[in-house]
C-alpha cells in the first residue's frame, strides 16, 4: 500500500507544480521582439564594448529602440550593417572610418630615469613617479595597448613603441582608454599626418630628453597653407607665477583634421621630424 | 528555543561547517564565479536568498507532507522538485517585475537550481531539527536561520576567494598554474585552514 501513497503524493505534488509553472509562464510572459534575436545574430559577438553598450546584446537592444546609430558598431562590415538596416527598415548613416595613432616616437630613443623592476605593465609603471622614462609624457613601452587590442592590430616594435596595423584597427577606442599617458587618438583614415609627440614641456626641456619631440618652434604653423596645424600656447612668462601654471602650457603642435589636406609641407619643414606620415 | 542555539547554528554554519570549505557543497559555482568580487557578491546574495527560501518551503513540505504520510525516504526527490520549481518561479517573476534585478540575478538563478548547497541545507535541516520524525521545538525558526547562515558562509567563502583571485591576476604565475589550477590549490589551502575551526565544539 505504501508505494501507492508515495506515487500519489509525489505525482500530485509534481502535477500541482507543473500546472503552477505553466500558469506562471503564461502570466509572467515577457514579450520580446523577434528582430532582436536576428540583429544579435548578425553582430560580431565579440562583446568588445566599442559602441559604448554592454556587449553585443545590449547594443542590439539599443539600436532596436533607436537610441544609437547602427554605425556605432565599429567591427561589423558594411554589408552586415546594411543587412541590419534592412531588418529595421531604416537607412544606414555612415560615420567616417577612423584609425588609432600613437602620439609619441620616443621609445628606446628616450633614456630611463631609474631602473623599474615592478610589474611589466604600463598602468602599474605609471604609478611609480609617472613611469621610468626621462620624458614623463611619453610611451612607457610595456605594451598594455598590445595586450588589450581585441583585434591584434597593435604590435610592439623593436623600438619599444606600439605600431598600429591600419587594416586590422577597428577604432574600438580600447587602446585610447587603457594608455595611462593618453597617447592614442583616433584620426580619420583619410588623413595620413599626425604629430608623434605628446610632450607639453618647454621646447628646451623636451629637446634635452628626446631627439624627436615637439619643441613648439611653430615652423609648421607658418608653412601650413590651410591653417590646419597650430601650436596652442597661452603661455605668457610675465603672468605665470607658479610651476603648475608653467606646466599647464601647451607647447605642442596639434592638427585640425577638419582642415588638414595631408599635403606634407609640415613634415618637410619640421626640424625635429616630429610630424610623421602614417604608413 | 534560545539565543545560544541560534549562536551555535550561526558559528557552525558559517565557520565550522562552512558549506564550501568543510562540507564541499556548491563547488562548481564557487570556482566558476569567484574571478571578480562584484559577480561573486551577486552570486552569493542570490544563493543566500534561495537557501533561505528553500529552507522555509522544504520545512513545510517535510513537516506537513512527508512525515504524516511516512514518506521521509523520498525527501531528496521532493526537495529537488520544490527547489527547482521555486527557482523557476522566482526567475519568471523577477523577469516580469524588474528587468534590472533580472539582469543582476538572472544569469545566476538557473545555476542555483542545481546547486547542491541549496539541497544540502534542506537535507541538513530535516536531519538536525527533526528527531524521530517529530519537529523539535522551534525547528521552523532554526531551519530558517540555518538557511540564512549557510548563505552567509557561502558569501564569506566567495568574497575571500574572489579577493585572492583578483590580486593573483596581477601576479606573474607559471603558465601551467594560471586560473583554475591555482584556484584549486588555494581552495585546498583555505579548506585546510577552515579545518582549524573544528576545535570549537558546541
Amino acid at each position: 500500500m505504501e508505494i501507492f501513497t508515495a506515487i500519489i503524493t509525489l505525482g500530485v505534488l509534481g502535477l500541482l507544480f507543473g500546472i503552477g509553472l505553466a500558469i506562471a509562464s503564461k502570466r509572467f510572459k515577457v514579450e520580446s521582439d523577434p528582430r532582436l534575436e536576428k540583429i544579435h545574430g548578425l553582430l560580431p559577438g565579440s562583446n568588445c564594448g566599442a559602441c559604448g553598450g554592454a556587449g553585443c546584446f545590449g547594443f542590439a537592444e539599443a539600436i532596436l529602440s533607436g537610441k544609437v546609430k547602427i554605425d556605432a558598431c565599429r567591427v561589423s562590415s558594411d554589408a552586415v550593417k546594411e543587412e541590419i538596416a534592412q531588418i529595421l527598415g531604416r537607412k544606414l548613416q555612415k560615420d567616417i572610418k577612423k584609425v588609432a595613432v600613437l602620439h609619441c616616437n620616443g621609445g628606446r630613443k628616450v633614456k630611463d630615469r631609474f631602473l623599474y623592476q615592478g610589474i611589466p605593465d604600463c598602468v602599474a609603471a605609471n604609478l611609480v613617479f609617472g613611469g621610468q622614462k626621462e620624458c614623463v609624457w611619453g610611451c612607457l613601452g610595456f605594451g598594455d595597448c598590445e595586450k588589450i587590442c581585441p583585434f591584434g592590430a597593435i604590435k610592439m616594435s623593436d623600438e619599444g613603441l606600439p605600431v598600429v596595423d591600419v587594416n586590422k584597427c577597428k577604432a574600438c577606442n580600447k587602446c585610447v582608454e587603457i594608455c595611462p599617458k593618453k597617447l592614442f587618438t583616433l584620426i580619420p583614415i583619410a588623413s595620413t599626418l599626425y604629430i608623434a609627440c605628446s610632450s607639453h614641456d618647454l621646447g628646451k626641456d623636451t629637446k634635452a630628453v628626446c631627439p624627436v619631440g615637439c619643441i613648439a618652434c611653430r615652423k609648421c604653423e607658418q608653412v601650413c597653407p590651410v591653417d590646419a596645424i597650430a601650436v596652442i600656447d597661452a603661455f605668457d612668462k610675465s603672468s605665470a607665477s607658479t610651476l603648475s601654471e608653467v606646466e599647464g602650457v601647451d607647447n605642442l603642435a596639434v592638427i585640425d583634421y577638419d582642415k588638414c589636406t595631408s599635403c606634407g609641407e609640415c613634415v618637410k619643414i619640421c626640424p625635429m621630424k616630429t610630424i610623421l606620415i602614417r604608413s | 528555543m534560545n539565543a545560544t542555539q541560534f549562536l551555535s547554528i550561526f558559528i557552525s554554519a558559517v565557520f565550522i561547517y562552512n558549506v564550501i570549505f568543510s562540507r564541499f557543497l556548491g563547488l562548481c559555482s564557487f570556482v566558476a564565479i569567484s574571478k571578480q568580487t562584484k559577480p561573486a557578491l551577486a552570486m552569493s546574495l542570490s544563493v543566500m536568498f534561495v537557501t533561505t527560501m528553500s529552507s522555509l518551503i522544504t520545512w513545510f513540505i517535510y513537516r506537513f507532507l512527508l512525515i504524516p504520510f511516512g514518506l521521509t525516504y523520498l525527501r531528496t526527490i521532493s526537495f529537488i522538485l520544490v527547489i527547482a520549481t521555486f527557482v523557476q518561479l522566482v526567475e519568471m517573476v523577477i523577469r516580469k517585475i524588474s528587468p534590472p534585478l533580472y539582469r543582476f540575478f538572472g544569469i545566476y538563478l538557473p545555476l542555483i537550481t542545481v546547486n547542491c548547497a541549496v539541497l544540502g541545507v534542506a537535507v541538513l535541516n530535516s536531519d538536525m531539527f527533526f528527531l524521530n520524525n517529530k519537529a523539535v521545538t522551534g525547528s521552523f525558526y532554526y531551519s530558517l536561520f540555518q538557511g540564512v547562515c549557510v548563505g552567509l558562509g557561502y558569501t564569506l567563502a566567495m568574497l575571500l576567494m574572489s579577493g585572492i583571485r583578483e590580486r593573483l591576476d596581477l601576479c606573474n604565475v607559471p603558465k601551467a598554474l594560471k586560473d583554475f589550477p591555482l584556484a584549486f590549490i588555494i581552495a585546498a589551502i583555505m579548506g585546510l585552514s577552515f579545518l582549524g575551526f573544528n576545535g570549537f565544539r558546541f
